[in-house]
């Protein structure tokens, strides 16, 4: 299952990659929401008054007024929660795929902060997809 | 746009509320995770309705005076800002970056094992009720954005407002560097069954 979940997300990754929607680095939350804001934030003051971040409610209305939102907002926009969606993928998936190059590597290390630690420290030994998952977390 | 637009500090609780409180500088995920994670001895449990009753009641006391608020008042905490849209909860778009930075630290590994107080306030200026409410729904509307578009459990949040109640000590109740949202890392967090 959870090797089947990675292929899916390998794919995935690499499809982005190939349409150079998004590079294969996730844009932290703050960079995500960054560019929200620089290439959309004239659109949603005009256009979605008084809406705020949560529930999917500026993704919606900015689909939704997609007429009359700017070029520039449009093609930001999938690449922005696109991103999101592949960081918090990664967030969640962290612990499953660097399970084995925890015990291998950094066995003993107490505190979720720390192993990470070692496992950065230790890239060259640690496997590819945790790397991979490490890095498309913001971890590093 | 010269109206007036609404300003809101979000202070993140890490230590002791230190005199300098720094407001509104150069913030960093590193920061954030630096600040918030340096609990060093057990939280208190904490009511949050207890706490919201206590600072209406207060009235313009500070935390330290508050015997519930002074249990809590010297966890991990730092000072952020974020811009809300006039008489509204809606963040403006500028402000986001302070939110995502705030969600990438809680996302790391130092940080999410503690749950946190979303502490909304509000200038002494305009109506007491009214900017009651305001500052709870901001509250509100910071922990739904955090656990919506940036997948923070909703568990680990938890949010209240007081108005222009617990005024940040050493600052003038009435300027808008005290309409701001605070934090406060209330301990490890366990997850409810």
């Amino acid at each position: 299952m959870l090797k089947r979940n990675l292929l899916v997300a390998a794919v995935l990754v690499a499809s982005l990659v190939h349409t150079g929607e998004v590079s294969a680095q996730t844009l932290s939350y703050a960079d995500a929401v960054t560019k929200l804001a620089d290439d959309c934030g004239a659109d949603i003051q005009k256009l979605c008054k008084g809406l705020n971040l949560g529930g999917r409610r500026i993704a919606d209305c900015l689909q939704q007024n997609a007429a009359k939102v700017s070029p520039t907002c449009k093609s930001s926009l999938s690449a922005v929660f696109q991103s999101i969606g592949q960081r918090e993928h990664a967030q969640a998936s962290y612990e499953q795929v660097c399970q084995r190059d925890m015990s291998k590597s950094c066995s003993g290390i107490k505190g979720d902060g720390f192993v990470l630690a070692c496992l950065v420290k230790k890239e060259k030994r640690v496997s590819e997809e945790c790397n991979q998952v490490i890095t498309d977390a913001g971890w590093r | 746009m010269t109206r007036m637009l609404s300003k809101t500090v979000v202070a993140l609780a890490a230590g002791i509320l230190l005199p300098g409180l720094a407001f509104a500088q150069e913030v960093s995920q590193e920061r954030i995770v630096k600040g918030l994670g340096k609990l060093t001895a057990a939280a208190p449990a904490i009511d949050v309705e207890i706490l919201r009753q206590e600072a209406i009641s207060g009235g313009d006391k500070p935390m330290s005076a508050l015997p519930n608020w002074k249990r809590i008042a010297k966890l991990p905490q730092m000072v952020l800002e974020i811009n809300f849209e006039n008489d509204s909860v809606a963040i403006q778009p500028k402000s986001y970056r302070t939110l995502g930075l705030l969600a990438d630290a809680l996302h790391h590994p130092n940080l999410w094992d503690y749950k946190f107080l979303v502490i909304g306030h509000s200038s002494a200026t305009g109506d007491e009720k009214h900017n009651l409410e305001l500052s709870e729904q901001r509250a509100v509307a910071i922990k739904e954005a955090l656990s919506t578009t940036f997948a923070v459990d909703p568990q680990r949040l938890y949010a209240v407002g007081v108005g222009e109640h617990l005024p940040i000590e050493g600052t003038d109740a009435n300027a808008s560097n005290n309409r701001r949202v605070q934090l406060i890392n209330l301990g490890v967090f366990t997850k409810k069954s």
